[in-house]
């Protein structure tokens, strides 16, 4: 192989890999605030519930909430057995891995605006987040 | 007595002159020995009526398992062209791309519901085995392989060790957690620690594996390379690192693990990890075996390159993303 052709392959392959990476969602039909197809957040009895799926990943990945009302955030696991289940919140100090199948309901007390929530999976490749308003 | 001037191979280290000079020294037909590290050489002093090819052929048979080689002429190394690094680079950039385009694709997300049993396990292990825990586990296997191989240990006997050491370690400790029904080896940031490490040690291998540490010689220093060799020919230490592949992080390892936790009895968890466990051998040891017949073969060089290239990449994201994990720089990326 020539050195030229080998550069040119590997600078696309870089690219290519950037584009795994960095790149957008791989189901875009879930945009922000949006879980299956209904909403993810909303205010029930003066509680705000954001709902998260784990499953290969978190969905949505970006949600907006609004700061300065109680918020739980339920994070719904279904058949789930990737890193996606050991979920760590560091800012509450939640670490658990979930059972594969079920629903889990983690307490974010009254979240201050402008300082956003972060989840990731325990070995750090998938992560979430949640901006309140 | 006469002397003998020979060209050694293999000298890694500083240590590596220690450890020749006692070998041989301890040699009946061997009055002194002295290596000359700068030049590849040792000069032997002896009484022995043998040729020079006979006795070099009687002292590489003494340090031959230590990866060592004692020869009249030079033995020509693989002509180190510049060439070899220009595959390897694309080759193992492939690789990559295709295994993380295949975790992005979403086919792994395979869902499996309902009760976790023997046989679900053993499903859920051979998908793992292709996950991103491939990115942890078997990036350590394939770096740790491939050293092995290049150093001409005994393989064979290394890599059954290790996958024996794994399978019996997470069919017991999966008992254990039945039993137990406690969370052992499940705290995160001890996990995240380890598989931190575990991203240094093939960021390491890997930069070994290109060749970036070959020029100057120095791989580690000589006290803790002298330990690791002294390590890698015992029995226990392959068993260790099967035993520790139990606490990586896997996101897959850590659901059966609480499923184990969940299963009540010593012989249900250790029934769940063990088909596991047996889920992910294909894989591994397609990796550590596959890897050893390339690298006796004539391919040899753009093998070791090769791995080289993915053992790196696949140690960078183990290393963001555990430092992600343990919450010390943000999350970079989303597979």
């Amino acid at each position: 192989m020539n050195k030229t052709v080998s550069i040119i392959i590997t600078l696309g392959l870089v690219i290519a890999l950037g584009i795994v990476f960095f790149g957008g969602s791989s189901k875009p039909q879930e945009g922000e605030n949006v879980v299956g197809g209904k909403e993810s957040v909303e205010i029930r009895d003066g509680v705000q519930y954001i709902t998260i799926d784990a499953k290969g990943g978190y969905s949505p990945k970006v949600s907006t909430a609004q700061g300065g009302i109680p918020t739980k955030l339920i994070v719904k696991t279904n058949g789930t057995f990737d890193c996606s289940a050991s979920l760590v919140v560091r800012s509450v100090g939640f670490q658990k891995i979930l059972q594969p199948t079920g629903e889990t309901e983690i307490d974010l007390g009254v979240p201050k605006s402008g300082e956003p929530l972060v989840g990731v999976c325990g070995m750090g490749m998938y992560s979430f987040w949640v901006n309140f308003s | 007595m006469k002397t003998y001037v020979y060209h050694i191979t293999g000298t890694h280290c500083a240590s590596c002159k220690i450890l020749i000079e006692d070998v041989l020294g301890e040699q009946e037909l061997v009055k002194k020995a002295q290596v000359n590290l700068k030049k590849e050489t040792i000069e032997i002093e002896t009484e022995s009526e043998q040729t020079p090819e006979e006795i070099a052929v009687i002292l590489t048979s003494k340090i031959k398992s230590n990866g060592y080689t004692v020869s009249v002429e030079k033995i020509i190394k693989e002509k180190e062209n510049d060439g070899v690094i220009w595959k390897a680079i694309p080759i193992g950039l492939l690789f990559l791309a295709l295994f993380f385009f295949l975790q992005k694709s979403g086919i792994l997300n395979l869902g499996i519901g309902g009760q976790t049993t023997p046989i679900t396990s053993f499903i859920i292990g051979l998908i793992a085995s292709v996950s991103s825990c491939l990115a942890i586990v078997g990036g350590l296997v394939l770096s740790l392989s491939a050293k092995i191989s290049e150093d001409n240990i005994s393989d064979t006997k290394t890599f059954l060790l290790f996958h024996i050491g794994r399978l019996v370690s997470f069919a017991v400790l999966g008992g254990v957690l039945g039993v137990v029904g406690n969370a052992i080896g499940i705290n995160f940031t001890f996990t995240s620690i380890l598989g931190i490490i575990a991203s240094l040690v093939m960021l390491f291998l890997g930069l070994n594996l290109v060749g970036v540490f070959a020029k100057n010689k120095i791989a580690l220093p000589s006290g803790i390379f002298n330990f690791f060799r002294r390590v890698e020919h015992k029995t226990f230490a392959p068993l260790l690192v099967g035993f520790g592949t139990f606490f990586l992080p896997c996101g897959f390892t850590q659901s059966m693990q609480v499923t184990a936790l969940g299963s009540g009895s010593f012989f249900s968890g250790f029934f769940i990890m063990f088909a596991f466990a047996l889920g992910t051998l294909p894989m591994l040891l397609l990796l550590s075996f596959g890897s050893a017949s390339f690298a006796h073969s004539r391919y040899a060089p753009l093998f070791f390159k090769s791995a080289g290239v993915v053992v790196i990449g696949l140690g960078l994201f183990a290393l963001l993303a555990g430092l992600a994990g343990l919450g010390i720089i943000n999350p970079l990326f989303n597979i």
